[in-house]
C-alpha cells in the first residue's frame, strides 16, 4: 500500500493554503499594480501610449509576490509535514514522491489560473483601461507558450528548493539550511569566476530554453536531495 | 502464541550517545503491554524503531514479521503517536479526523466521534495553542480510532486530568476487547495503568532491566522495612536495588522472591515483608546504584 496519494491530501488537506492564499496574494498584487498606473495616469501617462505599454509590462510585481509564499509552502511542505507524516504511517519514499506530486498539482492549479487571466486581460483589452498585470515580460508578454513553463517550472523550482532547506533543517536542524546556503553560495560564486570571462558570448547566445532545462535540473536535484536528506532522518 | 513485535540485540547510538544497548524483548500479538522506566531510559526510542520512524544500529527489529524501516505494508498497520507529536502549520482538530482515515484503514469515525465527544477536545481552536491535555487527548484519538493492529502509545497520559484519564483507560479497555489488537504502552503512571498491563517491560539506561509476565513482575522483588540494624542484617548477600533510610528505620528493595527462611527470619526481627509493587520495581530499577537515599518521609510502615 503506498502512501503517495494519501501524502498528496495530507498537503492538499488545507486547502486555502494551497489554493486561496496564492489567488489572495494575486489579488492584493493586482490592486497595487492598478493603483500604481491610477499614480502614473493622474500624473499624465496616457494608458495606450507606447511608454505607458512599456512601463507596465516591465513590472514584474506579480510573480515577485509570490515567490516568498510559494518558497515558505516548499519549506513547510516538508518541515512541519514530514513529521506528522511519518505518525500517519507514510514511508520516507513515498512522502517525497507524495510531496512532488503535490508541488506538480499547485503549480499546475497556478499557471492555470495566470494563463487565464492573462488570457481576460488580453481579451478586455486590458481590463478595459490599459491596465497591464499579467501581460507582463516577466511572464512571457502575452505569449502563453512562454508564460505556461515560466510559471509551471518556476514555481515548481520554489517548491522544490524551499522542500530541500525544509529537508535540510528536519536533518540537521539550523545547521542544515546553512549549510546548504553556504554551499549554493560557493558554487555560483565558483560558477561566475569560471564564466565571467565568457560572459558576454554567453549572453548573446542565450535562448530561453536554457531557463527551462536550468529549472528542470534544480529540480530533480532538490527532489532527490529532499529524499536523501529525508531518508536517515531522525524525528523526534 | 504469535509475537506481534520482536526485538533481538537492537542497538541504537547517536554520535557518541548509546540511547539503546542490547535490547531485546517481544510483544505478543493482541496483548497490552506496559513499556515502563525513567525519563531518558530509551522508552521513545525503541516505540520510534517499531514504528518504523527511526532505524536500530544494530541488531533486529520485525513487527507482524517484517522490518518496519520504509515497508509501506508494515506501517500502514502500526499507529504511533509521540508525547510529542508535532503537526502540520494552522492544524485544527478537523484536520486531523479528515486526513487520518486516508492513511488508516481500519479507522473509526465512531470512536473518533465518540472520544472526541468525551474529551471535549476544541474544534476551532489550533492544535499547537492546544493545553498539554488537550493535545494528549488528539493523540488518543488518533491513536485508538485508527484500530491499528500495532498500536504504540508514548506517554499518553500527558496533562490529562483524572476523569479523562478514567475514560482513556474505558475506551482502550472496550475498543480492544471489540478489535483485538496489540498495544506498546509507555507512562509514568504505573499504578494507575497497572491493572491495564499483560506484560510489562522496564528499561532503565538504554538496557531492559525487566522483560516478564505482568502478575509474575509482582514476584521479582520484595520490600523489607524496618529498623536499619535489623534491615541491614537481612539484606546482607542479596542483590539490592533500593535502599532507603530515614533515623533509624530503613526499606529495602530486594531483588527476586521472598522464601521461607527469609520470612522467618524477618518476622523474628520484627521486620516487614511486601512484594514490591510495580510501581517500587520500576523506581527501585530506575536508581543507578544502590545507595542510601534520605528521605523526609516515605518509609514502609
Amino acid at each position: 500500500m503506498s502512501a503517495i496519494i494519501p501524502t498528496v491530501k495530507l498537503h492538499l488537506n488545507k486547502r486555502e493554503t494551497t489554493f486561496g492564499v496564492p489567488l489572495y496574494i494575486t489579488a492584493v498584487v493586482a490592486l497595487v499594480s492598478i493603483l500604481i498606473s491610477l499614480v502614473f495616469w493622474r500624473s499624465g501617462s496616457q494608458p495606450g501610449t507606447t511608454g505607458w505599454i512599456e512601463g507596465s509590462q516591465a513590472n514584474p510585481g506579480i510573480l515577485y509576490a509570490l515567490v516568498g509564499f510559494l518558497a515558505y509552502l516548499g519549506v513547510q511542505s516538508v518541515a512541519t509535514t514530514f513529521p506528522f507524516a511519518l505518525t500517519l504511517g507514510a514511508t520516507r519514499r513515498a512522502f517525497t514522491g507524495g510531496t512532488l506530486l503535490w508541488a506538480a498539482i499547485a503549480s499546475a492549479y497556478l499557471t492555470a489560473v495566470f494563463a487565464v487571466l492573462t488570457m481576460v486581460e488580453i481579451a478586455t483589452e486590458h481590463w478595459f483601461v490599459g491596465f497591464y498585470i499579467f501581460d507582463v515580460y516577466v511572464l512571457g508578454a502575452g505569449d502563453l507558450t512562454r508564460l505556461i513553463p515560466i510559471v509551471f517550472l518556476g514555481a515548481l523550482t520554489i517548491f522544490t528548493i524551499g522542500g530541500v532547506f525544509g529537508a535540510s533543517w528536519v536533518r540537521f536542524g539550523a545547521r542544515g539550511p546553512q549549510l546548504i546556503a553556504v554551499v549554493l553560495a560557493v558554487a555560483i560564486v565558483l560558477t561566475l569566476i569560471i564564466l565571467i570571462p565568457y560572459a558576454a558570448s554567453i549572453f548573446a547566445a542565450f535562448q530561453l530554453w536554457w531557463l527551462a532545462v536550468a529549472a528542470v535540473v534544480a529540480i530533480t536535484l532538490s527532489s532527490t536531495g529532499t529524499w536523501l536528506l529525508l531518508r536517515p532522518a531522525v524525528v523526534r | 502464541m504469535t509475537n506481534a513485535i520482536t526485538i533481538r540485540s537492537a542497538t541504537r547510538t547517536y554520535g557518541r550517545t548509546r540511547a539503546l544497548d542490547d535490547v531485546t524483548f517481544a510483544v505478543p500479538e493482541h496483548s497490552i503491554c506496559g513499556l515502563l522506566g525513567r525519563n531518558g531510559a530509551g522508552k521513545t526510542t525503541i516505540m520510534s524503531i517499531i514504528a518504523g520512524q527511526d532505524r536500530e544500529s544494530s541488531g533486529r527489529v520485525e513487527v507482524l514479521g517484517h522490518t518496519p524501516f520504509e515497508h509501506a505494508a508494515t506501517l500502514s498497520q502500526i499507529s504511533f503517536v509521540r508525547d510529542n507529536q508535532r503537526y502540520p502549520d494552522d492544524y485544527r482538530l478537523h484536520h486531523v479526523l479528515r486526513i487520518a482515515p486516508d492513511f488508516a484503514p481500519n479507522w473509526s469515525a465512531e470512536v473518533a466521534g465518540e472520544l472526541v465527544a468525551a474529551f471535549r477536545i476544541p474544534s476551532k481552536t489550533q492544535i499547537k495553542k492546544l493545553s498539554r491535555g488537550q493535545l494528549s487527548s488528539v493523540g488518543i484519538v488518533l491513536g485508538l480510532a485508527s484500530r491499528a493492529p500495532v498500536t504504540l502509545l508514548d506517554e499518553p497520559y500527558l496533562g490529562l486530568d483524572v476523569t479523562a484519564r478514567g475514560l482513556f483507560h474505558q475506551a482502550l479497555i472496550r475498543d480492544v476487547e471489540s478489535q483485538p489488537r496489540t498495544v506498546l504502552l509507555s507512562t509514568h503512571l504505573i499504578e494507575e495503568s497497572a491493572s491495564l498491563f499483560d506484560r510489562v517491560v522496564i528499561m532503565d539506561r538504554g538496557r531492559v532491566v525487566v522483560d516478564s509476565d505482568s502478575d509474575d513482575a509482582r514476584q521479582l522483588a520484595f520490600v523489607m522495612s524496618g529498623t536499619t540494624d535489623a534491615v541491614d542484617r537481612l539484606v546482607a548477600g542479596r542483590p539490592v536495588l533500593r535502599r532507603q533510610r530515614i533515623g533509624g528505620l530503613a526499606s529495602v528493595t530486594v531483588e527476586g522472591g521472598a522464601d521461607d527462611g527469609i520470612r522467618a527470619q524477618a518476622a523474628a526481627r520484627g521486620v516487614q515483608l511486601a512484594a514490591a509493587s510495580l510501581q517500587e520495581l520500576v523506581a527501585a530499577h530506575g536508581e543507578s546504584e544502590p545507595e542510601i537515599v534520605q528521605e523526609k518521609a516515605g518509609v514502609r510502615a
